[in-house]
């Protein structure tokens, strides 16, 4: 029943086998893989979660003096109707407020960003006219995740209480500018500033003292508050003449000098009905704090802080940035801590992302040694490595398919490959098992190598074929998954049919090309069936 | 080993009686497992907690409360978080966000700005030096802080919210009460409230809603105001002045890196009423003036009245319906059960004022009895998007075994055969149920079935199709190449196919054994083990079975030949 002296084999497996089996180009076609597949893993960007297409946009109107009843009526009910006309619009959510209203429209998940974006602007700005008389500009804030959220936070604070909150300012605003610089940064922000502002606070008991008004003291300010450019003028030689107006108001004395009010004669200064301050920003009510753990594991009273957040832009690595951010700090640490500040970094991402990554990686390769240890019990060690070997080309294949089609690898990427790596080894399992097998058949003996390695392996091509088949189309339905779970799953279906065609391919090519170089033919007349 | 297997098996088919109990074995462990479900055996939840670094804690103090107010509620939450071993470093966030994340992009932690707000963030050891998991953490950190910090003024609200396993949600819970008209929202709302607060499992109870608290409002007397030569736009730019204060010019700065503005208000002890009435604020705007056209001082009451009203609620519509959320989370437990039992105490409890009718799967709508105005309770957050995505993976998996069953029919042209391996791989159900079963009863807290075990699920039947397939196709290439008799043929290629078989389930076992110990793919992780336990064995046993019961001979398209027993070859 065997065949004739050559095998013609009948499926896609027994053509590929044979099509290998002798070829000088398969080794470097395996080592070209697996480099690929390296340069991959190294090169694409490490999130922990995947990246989520969300988008949305707010629009913000005031209109002062109204009340909430008011402001539902003229603005968001109008404003509300007409965004309905929008497609791809899953909900609106809408506040009406004393004096504000703002409108939220979240598109399904999914929905493109910069399409949704733009027809809310432009839904807005057709409808310009349906809003009320006194309304202000619309403010409309799309909504940004890669933007808006950010991959690294660091607080800074003085050990000094006495430091003054706008010095701190001054030298975080410094280190914005610096980090805003380095590639792939897209926002910087800083939360809990106090800026500089010149105070004037006037004692309602001195001012009617005086018999002041408080928009007397609004004049008289304006009046001198002034910034003018320099002027341009011409010699009768031709030459420029340029005559600069020095500003009224230079440092904070020239503000407690203004003159107020005349009282026969005698000038009433600021000065004397207030107390001004080159000091912060104390209409500000919002701050920030921070405690921490010292070496002692004591935890420090609460402190002023200044948060600077970091933002990368989207489809970069955010392993690379934070570390790009942490080495800046790096460099002026020793120079803040010269003026007394100093830093935490309170938001890593980037750092979270790399553990995420090296710890799956790490549980893929321990997951892998297992099952070479396991196949070594079972079939024997030489079938066990050939086995192990193709782990890493279907992977490396799989890894650069996911790195050109844009895709980051994350902890459901990781998940993905964890889930398929039971799955594709089974291709590689059967057709060892086949070939050992039919090594091990009586009559194996007189039979050429090649041609039981191409038979074996043809033999079991169509089922393997079709179950793989079977595996792939469970995993179809899958990416049609709606809503942010559907997202969020995506590197599932993505990758996983990847990795098993990829098995096939890898079982069919390289296991019968090392068995054949590794396996040795066992001896049947010692050895009974 | 295999030999003996082969045998059990040629005995197994033999006897109608045995494969009878086979079958009905099957159907029993099947009804078993799928009862523990409703039964509440084995929970489900969307996803399960994720142990991490770091937690923020929402503060929210009732509207119209001030910023220190708000700072010493944080400082008595900071001061018990200081007490923790494992607790790093923690930031206040005072009137303000914290820096965004996701969570906080959904629950809309980046348009607070308000003294009555603030966000803490706290920052743990690594995980894997941390022998107490973060959620376990705001387990037991949540009603301390709740009892010490959350009563120093009423009607604060003070909230965790952990990084979320995977995509993040408004809240656990979110119950939407719409109607048409405002109070009677806020009545119904706060019904709602109180039974979540009675419902076991439900802590972070809130109602996205402003409290209604007193304010003064200044009523200008146009009359008078014309009469002083005064107009309304300087009254309030005076009074504004006044208590908020008001950039009124700026100064450029060689040093500094913004513009300085110069800012003008009155003194903090200027500022200060005596009291919250309206005599002290009639007191402190005398002594404010203002100056008229002609020169002349007019002390601000002269125009002005002062009226105690109440303050206007912000309205808040979802979908051009007013409404008002109800939010709760869940401590440590799935979403389903609590929500099963608040709806039911509202449905018994609310009969009093209102007819209730269902709609949907658990929305309700309430008829007001006196005024017959209409309300809806809508369910949304967590629920809601654990349902559709249940649903969506459900459909998944149906248009899964669709597809399987057409490849399988285009492959053996026979509707039994395919059947009998769509029935076969549907069977890994049992693992996968009893696997959690199994599971919970060995972990300290709920193993839940998660939407990551429905995703094992969906690849588990490929998995014991694929045996199903290997096996029922070496059966046919043995009857028809080498004429076995469809028993021992089935037999033999049952026990051949075993090590293959038994080898690589052995080899999925393994790798997910790292994966079950995953928080998030624990599902799925214990899915693939359980559910490929249960594959094999319903693949070497039960589809021999059905398949020996089936005409195998017409769905293979041939007759049968003649008998050789393999023995003889």
């Amino acid at each position: 029943m065997h065949a004739p002296h050559t095998y013609q084999p009948t499926d896609s497996a027994g053509k590929l086998a044979k099509g290998f089996l002798r070829n000088p180009l398969t080794p470097i076609l395996g080592i070209f893989l697996l480099v690929i597949g390296y340069m991959a893993l190294m090169l694409m960007p490490r999130e922990e979660n995947p990246q989520m297409v969300v988008s949305g946009s707010t629009v913000i109107i005031a209109l002062p003096g109204a009340t909430a009843n008011e402001v539902q009526n003229v603005i968001v009910k109008p404003l509300e109707r007409k965004l309905k006309e929008v497609k791809g619009i899953e909900h609106i959510h809408s506040m009406a407020m004393d004096n504000v209203a703002v409108i939220n429209a979240a598109f399904f998940i999914g929905e493109a960003k910069e399409d949704s974006n733009l027809k809310i602007y432009d839904k807005i700005m057709q409808n310009m006219s349906i809003l009320p008389k006194g309304a202000m500009q619309p403010i409309i804030k799309p909504l940004d995740i890669d933007v808006d959220i950010p991959i690294v936070s660091v607080a800074f604070y003085s050990n000094n209480p006495k430091m003054d909150p706008t010095v701190l300012y001054d030298h975080v605003k410094k280190m914005q500018h610096h980090i805003n610089g380095l590639p792939n940064v897209a926002v910087t922000d800083i939360k809990g500033a106090k800026k500089h502002q010149y105070n004037v606070m006037v004692d309602i008991n001195r001012l009617s003292g005086y018999n002041l008004s408080l928009g007397q003291i609004v004049m008289a300010t304006q009046s001198l508050a002034y910034n003018v450019p320099e002027i341009k003028g011409k010699s009768q030689d031709n030459q420029i003449v340029m005559i600069g107006v020095r500003n009224a108001i230079e440092s904070v004395e020239d503000v407690g000098n203004i003159i107020v009010a005349q009282y026969g004669g005698s000038a009433i200064y600021l000065r004397d009905v207030a107390t001004i301050t080159a000091g912060s920003d104390i209409q500000n009510f919002k701050s920030a704090l921070v405690t921490l753990k010292d070496e002692s594991g004591k935890f420090s009273p609460l402190k002023d802080q200044i948060t600077l957040t970091v933002s990368k832009l989207q489809g970069t690595n955010s392993v690379i940035i934070a570390d790009a951010v942490k080495k800046e700090l790096e460099k002026y640490k020793e120079q803040m801590k010269a003026e007394g500040i100093n830093y935490v970094i309170t938001r890593n991402d980037g750092e979270r992302a790399d553990e995420a990554v090296n710890e799956l990686v790490f549980h893929l390769i321990l997951s892998i040694v297992i099952i070479a240890i396991l196949l070594i019990f079972v079939l024997g060690w030489r079938e066990s490595l050939i086995v192990t070997f193709t782990v890493p080309a279907i992977l490396a294949i799989t890894l650069f398919i996911a790195y050109i089609t844009g895709q980051t690898i994350n902890r459901i990427t990781l998940f993905a490959f964890l889930l398929s790596l039971g799955l594709l080894v089974d291709a590689a399992i059967i057709v060892i098992e086949n070939i050992h097998r039919h090594f091990h058949a009586p009559g194996a003996a007189d039979r050429d190598a090649d041609e039981l390695m191409i038979e074996a392996t043809d033999e079991i091509g169509a089922p393997t074929n079709i179950a793989t088949l079977a595996i792939i189309l469970t995993m179809v339905p899958m990416a049609f998954v709606g809503q942010m779970m559907g997202q969020f799953m995506k590197p599932i279906p993505a990758n996983v049919p990847v990795a098993l065609v990829a098995s096939l391919f890898v079982a069919y090519i390289f296991t019968p090309y090392l068995a054949v170089r590794l396996l040795k033919k066992p001896d049947h007349n010692s050895e009974a069936h | 080993m295999y030999q003996k297997f082969e045998n059990y098996l040629n005995t197994l088919l033999s006897s109608p009686a045995k494969k009878k109990r086979v079958l009905w074995g099957t159907l029993a462990a099947f009804i078993f497992s799928v009862a523990l479900i409703p039964t509440e055996f084995v929970l489900a939840k969307m996803l399960p907690g994720k142990n991490n670094d770091t937690y923020s804690v929402y503060i929210d103090l009732a509207n119209g409360s001030s910023i220190e107010q708000t700072r010493q509620v944080s400082e008595c939450v900071v001061s018990i978080l200081q007490q923790e071993e494992e607790a790093l470093d923690a930031e206040v966030f005072l009137g303000t966000g914290s820096p965004l994340d996701f969570a906080g992009l959904i629950k809309g932690s980046h348009f607070k700005n308000n003294e009555n707000v603030a966000e803490i963030v706290v920052n743990l050891t690594k995980k894997h030096d941390r022998s107490e998991p973060s959620y376990m953490m705001v387990q037991r950190l949540r009603p301390l802080i709740q009892k010490e910090c959350g009563n120093l003024y009423a009607q604060t609200n003070i909230k965790f919210v952990e990084p979320p396993a995977g995509p993040p949600t408004m809240a656990a819970i979110v119950a939407e009460v719409y109607g048409n008209n405002s109070d009677g929202i806020r009545h119904l709302s706060n019904r709602v409230q109180t039974v979540f607060q009675k419902t076991e499992g439900l802590v972070d109870i809130d109602i996205m809603q402003d409290e209604i608290y007193d304010k003064f409002e200044v009523q200008v007397n146009t009359d008078k105001i014309t009469r002083a030569a005064l107009d309304v736009k300087h009254v309030n730019d005076i009074l504004y002045l006044a208590f908020e204060g008001m950039g009124i010019a700026v100064k450029n700065s060689q040093s500094a890196n913004d513009q300085i503005p110069i800012f003008l208000t009155l003194t903090p002890e200027s500022k200060k009423f005596a009291s919250r009435d309206k005599l002290a604020i009639e007191m402190k705007l005398s002594s404010l003036k203002l100056l008229n056209q002609m020169g002349m001082m007019v002390p601000i009451t002269e125009v002005v009245t002062i009226v105690a009203v109440k303050s206007n609620p912000m309205i808040m519509s979802k979908n051009l319906h007013q409404m008002t959320n109800v939010v709760a989370e869940t401590d440590m437990v799935s979403q389903v059960y609590p929500l099963m039992d608040a709806r039911n105490v509202i449905l018994d409890t609310f009969s009093d004022e209102y007819e209730i009718h269902k709609i949907g799967l658990f929305n309700l709508e309430l008829i007001d009895k006196k005024t017959k105005e209409r309300y809806e309770l809508l369910w949304d957050g967590e629920m809601e998007v654990t349902l559709d995505t249940f649903v969506d993976l459900g459909g998944a998996f149906i248009a899964a075994l669709i597809l399987i069953f057409l490849l399988m029919v285009i492959y053996y042209k026979s509707f039994v055969i395919s059947g009998i391996v769509l029935l076969g791989s549907f069977l890994s159900i049992i693992g996968v149920i009893v696997g959690h079963g199994i599971v919970d009863l060995f972990t300290a807290d709920t193993f839940f079935l998660t939407a990551t075990s429905l995703i094992g699920f969906i690849a588990l039947i490929g998995i014991s199709s694929r045996n199903s397939l290997l096996l029922i196709d070496f059966t046919k290439s043995l009857m028809l190449d080498k004429g076995m008799h469809k028993k021992e043929a089935i037999a033999y290629a049952t026990a051949t196919r075993a090590k293959p078989i038994f080898l690589t389930a052995a080899a999925i076992i393994l790798a997910s054994t790292l994966l079950a110990s995953d928080a998030v793919f624990g599902g799925l992780g214990v899915s693939l083990i359980f559910g490929t336990i249960a594959a094999v064995i319903s693949s070497l046993i039960v589809v021999p079975v059905l398949i020996h019961n089936s005409d195998l001979e017409r769905h293979f398209n041939f007759e049968e030949r003649k008998a050789v027993s393999i023995m003889e070859p």
